[in-house]
Formats: C-alpha cells, sequence, structure tokens
C-alpha cells in the first residue's frame, strides 16, 4: 500500500522475464499538482481567505442582488443618456483605433520589407502598452484633458489600437504574396499594390477584428465612468453611494442587455465574414 | 462559332461598381461626424491639462526608487505579489468551478436537457461585467484581496467553459468506446480514456486565463476589491506621477514576463515536447 502510494512519484521498474529492466514513464504530474497546491494556499494567505466569511456573509451577495430585483423602470429616463454615451463612446473609440491600425498594421507586418528597426521599436511599445487595461488609460487621460467621455473615447481608441494592430500583422503576415508580387512586376506603387492585392485578402478579417474590439469595449467602457471617463459608469458609482439598488439594478439590466444584444449581433455577422 | 473577346476594356467593365461603397463610405463618415457632435465635449480642455501632462510624463520617466524597492506592504513588490496571488487563486477557483459546468454542457458527456440548462447558467454569469461582481464581493467580505479573488474566480468561469466545452467536444469518442469494449469501468474509461486528451488543453486554458486575469486585476482596484489598483488609481488621484510611474512599470514587467512564460508553455502544450 505505501508502495503503491510511494510509486506516484517516481516510476516503477519492472524486470522482464529475459532479465530486461524496464522503466514506466516519468510523470509531472504529481509534482505539478503539489506545487499548484501549495501556491493556492500560499496565495489564500496573501489574499485573507477566510471560509467563515463566505458561509456566515455570503447570503449578502443574494441581499443585495435582490434589493436590485424590481428594477425601479421610472429611473429610464436619467439611464438613456449615459447609456448611449457609453456605446457611443466605444463606437468612436472603436472606429479612430481600427482605422488609425489599419494601415500601420500593414508598416509593421514583416511581409512588406519596411525599415527592421523602426518596426522592432514599434512592436515593442505596442507590446508594452497593450499590457495596461483601458481603464488606465482613462484615468490619466481624464486628468489631462478634463473628465467626460472625450477621455473615454480617447483612451478606447489607444487600446482598441494597440489590439488591432497585433491582430491584424500576423493576420496580414499569412496572405499570399503572389498578387502583390504580379501587380509591383506591373509598375504599381507599393501603396498601390498593398489596397488592391493585399487588404482585399484581410478585408473580412480586418472588420471581423473591428466588431470583435467594439463589442469587448462596449463591455470595458461601462467601468470608464468610474474613474471620471464618462458614460454610464458615473451613474453606477453615484447611485451605488447612494444605496439607490433599484436605480443600480435597472442600469445593470440595461447594460446587461445591451452587451448581449451587441455581442449576438456581431458574433453572427463575425461568423459570416469568417466563412465569406 | 463566336469567339469571346478578351480585351482591357471588357475585363474592365465586369469590375462591380464603386458607387454603393462609396456611398457606404461617406454614410459611415457622416454617423460618426454626428456621433461624435452628440457626445464629445471638447470644452473640458484647458491649460491645466498640459501642465498635468508634461508633469505626469517627467514622473513616468522618473520612477519612485523608494516605492520599487520599500519591502514591507505597502511596497512595490507586496502590491504585484499580492495582484499575483489574486489571479492565481482566482482562475484555479475559476477552473474547479467551470470544470463540471462543462461537462455537464458538453453534448458527447451529457444529454441535451442538461446541455441547455448549464449553457443558460454559463451565459448569464458571462453577461455581467467583472466590476459587477466586484461590488456586490465587496459587499459579503468587506474591502481588500479576498473580494478580488471571488471576482477574478466568477467572472472567469465564462471564458473557462466556453473553452473547456470547446476542447471536450473535440475529443476522439474512439479511445472512450475502445476502453468501453474491453470492459473498463466508467471511472477507468474517465482516468485512462478522457483526462489523457484532456490535461494539456486544461492547463493551456488555465495559463491564459491566468495571464487575462493578471492583467485585469488592476480593474478590480477601483471598485476596492484589492490588487494593485486601489493603490495606483489612488496614486493617480493625488498626481504623485513618481508612484504612478514606479507601479505602471511594476505592472508592466509582471505582465510581459508572465506573458512570455504563458506563450512557450502553452506552444509546449499544443505542439508537445
Amino acid at each position: 500500500m505505501l508502495d503503491d502510494i510511494l510509486h506516484i512519484f517516481y516510476p516503477r521498474e519492472y524486470t522482464l522475464s529475459n532479465g530486461k529492466v524496464v522503466k514506466e514513464k516519468f510523470n509531472w504530474t504529481p509534482y505539478i499538482t503539489i506545487i499548484v497546491i501549495v501556491l493556492s494556499l500560499l496565495s489564500a494567505k496573501i489574499c485573507g481567505v477566510k471560509l467563515s466569511v463566505l458561509s456566515q456573509r455570503g447570503n449578502q451577495f443574494f441581499v443585495m442582488l435582490k434589493q436590485m430585483f424590481p428594477p425601479n423602470w421610472s429611473f429610464w429616463k436619467d439611464v438613456q443618456k449615459p447609456m448611449i454615451d457609453t456605446i457611443v463612446m466605444s463606437l468612436l473609440g472603436t472606429a479612430f483605433g481600427c482605422l488609425l491600425a489599419l494601415p500601420v498594421s500593414f508598416y509593421l507586418s514583416n511581409n512588406f520589407k519596411f525599415n527592421k528597426y523602426y518596426m522592432a521599436i514599434h512592436r515593442g511599445l505596442l507590446s508594452v502598452l497593450r499590457t495596461l487595461p483601458t481603464m488606465i488609460y482613462a484615468s490619466l487621460i481624464s486628468l489631462v484633458i478634463g473628465t467626460g467621455t472625450l477621455a473615454g473615447t480617447i483612451s478606447i481608441a489607444i487600446f482598441t489600437y494597440t489590439i488591432c494592430v497585433k491582430m491584424l500583422y500576423e493576420q496580414i503576415e499569412t496572405i499570399d504574396m503572389g498578387p502583390y508580387e504580379a501587380m509591383e512586376s506591373t509598375g504599381a506603387s507599393r501603396i498601390k499594390c498593398m489596397i488592391n492585392a493585399a487588404y482585399p485578402q484581410v478585408r473580412g478579417y480586418f472588420w471581423s477584428t473591428v466588431l470583435y474590439c467594439f463589442e469587448t469595449n462596449v463591455r470595458s467602457a461601462a467601468i470608464l465612468g468610474y474613474v471620471g471617463a464618462g458614460g454610464i459608469g458615473v451613474q453606477i458609482n453615484t447611485q451605488l453611494r447612494w444605496r439607490a439598488y433599484a436605480n443600480t439594478g435597472l442600469m445593470l439590466f440595461v447594460l446587461v442587455v445591451t452587451v448581449v444584444v451587441i455581442e449576438t449581433i456581431s458574433r453572427e455577422i463575425r461568423k459570416k465574414l469568417v466563412q465569406g | 462559332m463566336t469567339t469571346k473577346e478578351y480585351t482591357v476594356e471588357s475585363q474592365l467593365k465586369k469590375f462591380p461598381s464603386l458607387v454603393p461603397r462609396y456611398l457606404i463610405e461617406i454614410a459611415g463618415v457622416a454617423i460618426i461626424y454626428l456621433l461624435s457632435n452628440y457626445t464629445l465635449d471638447f470644452s473640458s480642455i484647458n491649460q491645466k491639462g498640459l501642465k498635468i501632462a508634461v508633469a505626469a510624463l517627467k514622473g513616468l520617466v522618473n520612477p519612485s526608487i523608494d516605492l520599487i524597492t520599500r519591502l514591507d506592504s505597502s511596497g512595490l513588490l507586496y502590491m504585484l505579489m499580492e495582484t499575483l496571488a489574486i489571479a492565481f487563486l482566482g482562475t484555479i477557483i475559476g477552473i474547479v468551478l467551470a470544470l463540471p459546468l462543462a461537462f455537464l454542457a458538453s453534448r458527447n458527456i451529457a444529454p441535451k436537457w442538461v446541455n441547455y440548462i448549464c449553457l443558460t447558467i454559463i451565459s448569464i454569469i458571462r453577461a455581467f461585467p467583472a466590476f459587477m461582481y466586484g461590488i456586490m464581493f465587496v459587499r459579503v467580505t468587506s474591502l481588500g484581496a479576498f473580494a478580488g479573488v471571488l471576482t477574478m474566480a466568477v467572472s472567469s468561469i465564462g471564458m473557462l467553459a466556453k473553452l473547456l466545452i470547446e476542447a471536450i467536444e473535440d475529443m476522439n469518442p474512439g479511445i472512450v468506446e475502445a476502453l468501453d469494449a474491453s470492459g473498463c469501468s466508467p471511472f477507468e474509461k474517465i482516468r485512462y480514456g478522457m483526462i489523457p486528451q484532456l490535461s494539456s488543453n486544461i492547463v493551456s486554458i488555465v495559463i491564459y486565463r491566468l495571464d487575462i486575469n493578471v492583467k485585469n486585476a488592476s480593474i478590480l482596484g477601483v471598485v476596492g476589491a484589492g490588487g494593485i489598483g486601489a493603490s495606483l488609481i489612488f496614486s493617480i488621484g493625488k498626481q504623485a506621477w513618481g508612484e504612478v510611474g514606479a507601479m505602471l512599470l511594476g505592472l508592466v514587467v509582471l505582465v510581459l514576463v508572465l506573458e512570455y512564460f504563458s506563450t512557450r508553455i502553452r506552444k509546449k502544450l499544443a505542439v508537445g515536447e
């Protein structure tokens, strides 16, 4: 029995009838499992996880949901404008970010032989910028240009730009360069070749990327109001401070419905775009 | 017999008219212009912003050394460790919750009505934005990292389950059938037929989500659910740009290092050693 347990950690050896010794394959799984468990316990200690809190006060989660549940429908008038603001903010941010990203991503993909050093620097800068969420841009920008939807739009545009460029140049690097070379051999300029021979190959992917960015941006735009960048987050923050949970419930309901509707539509369109 | 003439002119005429495309483009620009008129407010820009921008840039390139080298609980290293711990534990709890849901939602494991119920649960969980869970859990556990862990766990269920369902439905049914034919018990079928097929996929999914969760952990600070986010927003608020620079530097380095390792491990898992 003890031997069986110990053999979890190191492989068994069998001696065959002809005297040959055969070893089982070494298995990392038990070690990884132990490491994960130890790390989890350590993290639990750092984060101050107490299961007793969960069992005592866990019902508070549902208490809050219950307070939100019959949403205050008369609050609808005050929700309308910030909700539209949130959608427009993400729409404009996505539009500006993606429009800027399209030419740049051609410049940054390595099958067109542009300046190598510039490319490496720009790509490195983008991967650094990509690590920061939209909210941090928003909190910085809203200090500089003042709170409001403009700050939100700009920060969404920056974030969209950083992820859209990466998704696009990875796709552009996989295109068939035949049409491009054929067109170049007829004497067309480089830009004309890109527009007419390279871009049509990634057009569907580009629009699907735009929709994907819009989808994620609507989701993340809701929180921007917390740091003063306009949209529905401002209202949610205020109503929560006043403990007006019924109003918050309505806003949450509207937000969830909007996100789900936008996601469903965009997913259907994207499916069509990718399949052609 | 008529011969078709392939002249440049006839081919050019075949090219579809560009008028509808131009019309769509003009309409798009017009819509963007109108929307920006309706929503964007440029009046908030003033001279003070420029000064703040200059000060911010100065601070961002001169991160506060004091904050980086401090080792107690107000130092940068502790904050990063806490962020990492929140993301790690959140992802682990998330996958533990997501696994049974994903199995029950896969068409090749459970009957159809069970699939339907589980998929509905998953999409309901997914529909709420993460910060909303943060607000609710802060009320349960009071401010702190524990709320962050719970938020991370619940908000990662949606994506984890979705990726897991894909992996489970992609499984080769032949292996399980072969084990069935040789008379294996259900437990043996799971142990030798399913787990070996899924384990690398599951690890890869967990690492991928861990990467995303570390990135998102800074958002949680806004609602008071622990991590580096709260101190970051606080420092931005009081315009202590040296501290902001140090924290952003730490965050960027942490995410980049994690991204590098996660990509390498996932590539290895996908290709095989």
